[in-house]
């Protein structure tokens, strides 16, 4: 499997890759990880006439923390935020990260690329939907900042402009007293999820004070699941008010049957999944160390 | 090199695999590592539809593109060549099976017309650009509805029923009147799945215009049948068809069935004036078009037991699906009766076999083949009527199994089981599990309202066909019995050499052989070269050549063994000679100069170069008795058997019998759906163990393949044939991140009927997908579900246990207690 001839330019800074992409038209297309892109090349799904690969721009891939918020490059690895103990200190995103693909994925394949693609069943998106998250673009007029959930519109599309890029992802850091998780069920490892869950709690005793909850793969993008926050939001976190919000997740699935599941499975599932996430997110907002991992088939 | 001399009994040592030095280094040698001068890449253009009319095939666009030598269409295959071969007798015989299609497509991913180009991603480019007009047809994707015969796939068989037979042995009828219980199942299906070699096929041919040779450096994995089909496809003498072959990652016999695309990589060489031709299939192409195992419909089962559960007759009808083309088919329709009892005493028992063409891709000999799906379809009777009948399930088993005793135990169908103590495994495999342990587990797992279960899957590997069984498919077919060839050489320098008509896949032939001759000559086996990997020029093939079907320890080793002690006896005679002595005064070890024959009690002695230079370069100080002495000996290893009874379709279909036993605790969780395996042990028997390290490796690896088979892996089309899982995102091979842990023991019945006492092992029989079934059907029998599928993932146990829409115990079994 071979992609169609196509040109490569190689982009020296972020905004020699803006001018390649408005002096190239349509028919380019930036090259990070490469892990969305180039299968669908190699399918021939894909056929850009021009490439301009990004890897070669330094300082692009980085975690930084500053004025309350944790700062991700744009070619920042799947690995790097894996391994990353100031990414670690919001537990989710470590949960998210980890749990890509496989290693060969993980250490390739971006957060920039990840948010830009908009895959329906991509993990960031779900995850970072749950946390104050800011995606900076650069266009040949600057740069802007887009929140996220306006960024992503819809399955495979995004609020960028062609020769506009992702520049940098920023999330604020959790409150004290907020906990989150992440978990999926996961076919195979190099497969993406068969639905997921996203839950990210601030609590003050047992009480819940704010939450926020998104389901992955179970709609055209992330959803963001607000009636089973609002179930929560201010409320005792107890069998029943769990089971309300589980109740309002699965309602607000709209998952379509293909071949990890029937429709009325997923929505089971991203409920079962839910619930579990509440449980390991009110732990961590209590400052228990919780191991969250993908279940696998 | 210098090891201790005269240390004895290579054979059952866990000596590192020799070929590890090479695999585990990245040197090993695969067939798309090779390129040759002028060599030129080809790209299948293939079908999208299921079952479609071709109405035009135009190539110009494709050959015009620059870079592109030329392009190939089935128009052109059909004026050069004959149709394959068919094993099957009429009206089957009678079909058209060419490399590519010709007025039709059977199958979404048939070859359609193939490109050549100067490089791989220029005949990508030039596949593109073949245009095709297809007019669409009714497809047939079950093989039920294959059977009603109103969309023929066919033309020239008027039917898509391959085969049909009925295998019926003992007294039945008179089974059932005398029956205390009878069990009736109205339908189960083992699905559709294949065992994924890393490396996909790979294909280089070359056929020279100059001396009407071709050359195949491929991965076929039973190149002495691919032969046999070409020569007489291409219409050249067999002898003029060289196939090389290298490492290879993995077949599991989905390599058998690439002689279609061998042909046409000739082909398409012979049309680019001789030059090298390269084929390498991509991983969508393998998934979709190279070969799937038997899917097999089991319907209208019915079975008698007696008061305390034993079986006492089994009557059932099964529709086996073997896709567009027959190709290794209908053998088995056949190969499945070598295991006709499973592990059970029953005597009476009527099978109604048929086999169907289908518009989905052709089957192949799939690791377990046409075995797992019977030992399944048994299991699954043994599991429910204990159910039913409320006997535990180890207990069940203990009152049908063949008793330790009875071995050798001849079947109903004529099969003699060489040894084997099922028992003795069950026992074991208990024991290492934990059984009373996680028996008190599950009772309070299921107070909680759990889902736990535990299952035992007892399974066999039968190894070393008899073809004969071939013409109880066929009675016309030339083939029985089988055999292995070896060749065993001191070399010009002394070395010892071997070479063997094997093509390992990951095996180990090379460290198996050299323990033998090791034995045999006395010496270390790092003195012992072994040439594995196929290559016609080697002449040490017989018809039977491969590796494949469980055999290599008996047949391979067998064949070495023999090739050695011939070699051995030559030695021993010409050592007589040179020392002076008797030959039963020749001894075999190592000395200061490497290996030596020396003279009982005295100080007089003769290494392997000495004896070489004699025969080789020498010769003048040979005496003429002598002169047939050539120390380059080859053996050709045949198994003792007769042809089998093609009328009553009786008689000892396969010389060896491994056993695995395997328990399986498995959960399947309240809110997910998931099936969890919460502990795992896998109990094997495959008699006198040559290499511990790589039976426990074909262990687990048999015991990936058939987890991810069970919970997995499954090959989807939907209504109209288009193929759902035709890439890793759909078809879900197990990895590692999938596997529990797996305890591994083994016990060992040595066979009387190989010399060693080892038994063909490594298609593991499928072990898992049947424990897992059982470990399911005691997990779920309470909720009224009847496992009745091979496949089981959390959607099809949702639908089941929720939305109760399919495996309802209530709709497909019932018992008539008399
Ligand atoms: C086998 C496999 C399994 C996978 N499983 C998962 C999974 O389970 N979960 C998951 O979330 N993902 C999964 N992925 C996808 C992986 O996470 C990708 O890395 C990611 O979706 C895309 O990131 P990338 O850097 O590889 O982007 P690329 O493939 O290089 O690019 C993707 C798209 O985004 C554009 N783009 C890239 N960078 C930018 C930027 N900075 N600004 C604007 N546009 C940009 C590109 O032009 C392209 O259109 C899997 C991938 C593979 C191959």
């Amino acid at each position: 499997m071979y992609p169609r001839a196509f040109h490569y330019h190689r982009a020296g800074s972020l905004q020699e890759a803006v001018t390649m992409l408005s002096q190239l038209g349509d028919d380019a297309k930036l090259l990070a990880g490469g892990q969305s892109l180039i299968p669908l090349m190699k399918l021939r799904f894909a056929n850009p006439a021009h490439l301009v690969d990004l890897n070669f721009v330094s300082g692009t891939s980085y975690i930084k923390e500053e004025n309350g918020s944790l700062l991700f490059g744009p070619l920042t690895r799947h690995a790097e935020i894996e391994n990353s103990a100031l990414a670690a200190k919001i537990p989710i995103l470590h949960d998210c990260a980890a749990g890509i693909a496989d290693v060969q994925v993980r250490n390739r394949g971006t957060i920039g690329g990840s948010l830009a693609e908009a895959d329906p069943s991509g993990d960031w998106a779900v995850v970072l939907m749950t946390l104050s998250t800011d995606v900076r673009c650069l266009g040949r007029n600057g740069q802007r900042t887009v929140a996220l959930n306006s960024f992503i519109k819809d399955a495979y599309t995004t609020e960028l402009a062609h020769d506009e890029l992702v520049s940098e992802v920023t999330v604020k850091m959790p409150p004290k007293g907020s906990g989150g998780a992440y978990l999926a069920f996961k076919r195979a490892a190099p497969v993406y999820p068969t639905a997921s869950a996203a839950v990210q709690l601030t609590m003050e005793g047992d009480t819940c004070k704010d939450a926020a909850i998104a389901l992955g793969c179970v709609g055209l993008t992330a959803i963001k699941a607000t009636d089973a926050e609002a179930a929560l939001r201010g409320k005792a976190v107890t069998e029943k008010s769990v089971a309300a919000a589980v109740e309002a997740a699965r309602t607000v699935a709209d998952p379509q049957p293909d071949m990890r599941g029937s429709a009325d499975y997923k929505r089971t599932l991203v409920g079962a999944l839910v619930k579990r996430a509440i449980a390991a997110a009110v732990r961590r907002a209590r400052g228990e160390q919780v191991e969250v991992n993908h279940l696998y088939a | 090199m210098n090891q201790p001399a005269d240390e004895k009994n290579w054979v059952g040592k866990a000596l590192p695999r020799k070929e590890e030095n090479r695999l585990l280094r990245g040197r090993g040698r695969f067939s798309d590592d090779v390129k040759l001068r002028d060599m030129l890449y080809l790209r299948f253009v293939r079908s999208p539809y299921a079952h479609a009319r071709i109405v035009s095939v135009d190539i110009s666009a494709a050959e015009a593109l620059p870079g592109v030598v030329c392009a190939l269409t089935g128009a052109e295959v059909v004026a050069q060549t004959q149709p394959f071969i068919e094993i099957g007798p009429d009206p089957f015989a009678k079909i058209k099976d060419y490399p590519l299609a010709v007025s039709k497509v059977r199958y979404q991913g048939e070859p359609v017309a193939a490109v050549v180009a100067q490089s791989a991603a220029l005949a990508d480019d030039a596949a593109e650009l073949v245009q095709i007009e297809y007019d669409a047809l009714d497809p047939v994707i079950d093989a039920e509805d294959a059977l009603l015969n109103k969309s023929v796939l066919h033309d020239e068989a008027g039917t898509n029923q391959v085969w049909n037979g009925v295998f019926e042995y003992g007294e039945v009828e008179k089974a059932f009147k005398e029956a205390a219980h009878i069990v009736s199942i109205d339908r189960m299906h083992f699905h559709r799945f294949s065992s994924t070699p890393l490396e996909n096929n790979v294909v280089i041919g070359c056929w020279d215009p100059k001396d009407e040779r071709i050359y195949y450096e491929c991965n076929n994995s039973f190149p002495s049948f691919a032969i046999q089909f070409l020569a007489a496809h291409l219409q050249v003498h067999i002898d003029r068809i060289r196939v090389e072959t290298s490492d290879i990652g993995g077949s599991f016999g989905i390599k058998i069935t690439s002689y279609p695309q061998m042909a046409i990589c000739a082909l398409a060489s012979k049309k680019a004036g001789g030059r090298p031709v390269k084929w390498v299939e991509t991983r969508s192409e393998h998934i979709t078009s190279s070969a799937h195992g038997n899917e097999r419909t089991f319907r209208d089962t019915r079975i008698a037991l007696d008061k305390n559960g034993v079986i006492t007759a089994i009557t059932s009808r099964h529709i086996d699906d073997c896709g567009a083309y027959p190709r290794y088919e209908p053998l088995g329709c056949v190969i499945w009766s070598q295991v006709f009892a499973g592990v059970y005493r029953f005597k009476n028992a009527r099978i109604d076999f048929s086999q169907a063409v289908t518009n989905k891709c052709p089957v192949g000999p799939n690791r377990g083949y046409s075995r797992m799906q019977h030992l399944w379809f048994l299991e699954r009777v043994v599991d429910i009527c204990a159910h039913e009948l409320g006997i535990p399930p180890d207990e069940m088993r203990l009152r049908n199994y063949i008793r330790p005793e009875e071995f050798p135990y001849t079947t109903p169908n004529g099969c003699v089981y060489d040894s084997g103590n099922y028992p003795k495994m069950l026992q074991l495999a208990k024991q290492r599990i934990g059984w009373d342990e996680w028996k008190k587990k599950q009772a309070a797992a299921r107070k909680e309202g759990r889902l736990v279960g535990i299952g035992i899957g007892t399974t066999l590997d039968s190894g070393t066909n008899n073809f004969g069984q071939s013409q109880i498919v066929n009675p016309g077919l030339p083939y029985s019995g089988n055999s292995q060839g070896a060749n065993c050489k001191l070399d010009i320098y002394g070395e010892v050499v071997v070479a063997v008509g094997s093509c390992p896949q990951g095996q180990g032939h090379e460290t198996t052989a050299a323990q033998v001759v090791a034995d045999v000559l006395n010496i270390h086996p790092d003195l012992v070269t072994v040439r594995t990997g196929f290559d016609t020029e080697r002449n040490v093939h017989t018809g039977f050549s491969g590796t494949y079907a469980s055999q290599f320890a008996v047949s391979g080793l067998s064949a070495v063994h023999g090739a050695a002690q011939k070699l051995k006896a030559e030695m021993k005679r010409l050592g007589a000679f040179v020392l002076q002595t008797k030959e039963n005064d020749i001894e075999f070890g190592t000395g200061a100069q490497g290996p030596e024959l020396r003279a009982k009690s005295t100080s007089k002695s003769i290494n392997y170069w000495g004896l070489a230079n004699l025969v080789n370069a020498n010769s003048a100080a040979l005496p003429e008795e002598l002169y047939e002495v050539t120390l380059n000996c080859r053996y050709i290893w045949r198994a003792p058997f007769k042809v089998p009874d093609k009328q009553r379709k009786y008689g000892n279909l396969t010389l060896t019998y491994a056993s695995q036993l395997h328990i399986a605790v498995v959960e399947v969780e309240r809110d997910t759906f998931i099936p969890r395996i919460l502990d795992y042990v896998a109990v094997d028997d495959c008699g006198t163990v040559i290499n511990p390290p790589i039976v426990e490796g074909q262990v687990y690896g048999a015991t990936a393949h058939g987890i991810g088979a069970a919970l997995m892996e499954n090959c989807v089309y939907d209504a109209v044939g288009n193929m759902l899982t035709s890439t890793f995102s759909d078809y879900t091979p197990i990895t590692a991140m999938n596997m529990p842990k797996v305890k591994y023991d083994h016990i060992e019945t040595p066979s009387p009927h190989s010399y060693s006492g080892a038994k063909g092992m490594g298609e593991g029989g499928a072990a898992p997908v049947h424990t897992i079934s059982a470990a399911l059907q005691d997990a779920l029998f309470a909720e009224g579900v009847f496992i009745d599928d091979s496949f089981n993932n959390a959607d099809s146990l949702f639908r089941a246990l929720v939305a109760k829409e399919i495996s309802q115990v209530g709709k497909l079994v019932k018992v008539e207690k008399r």
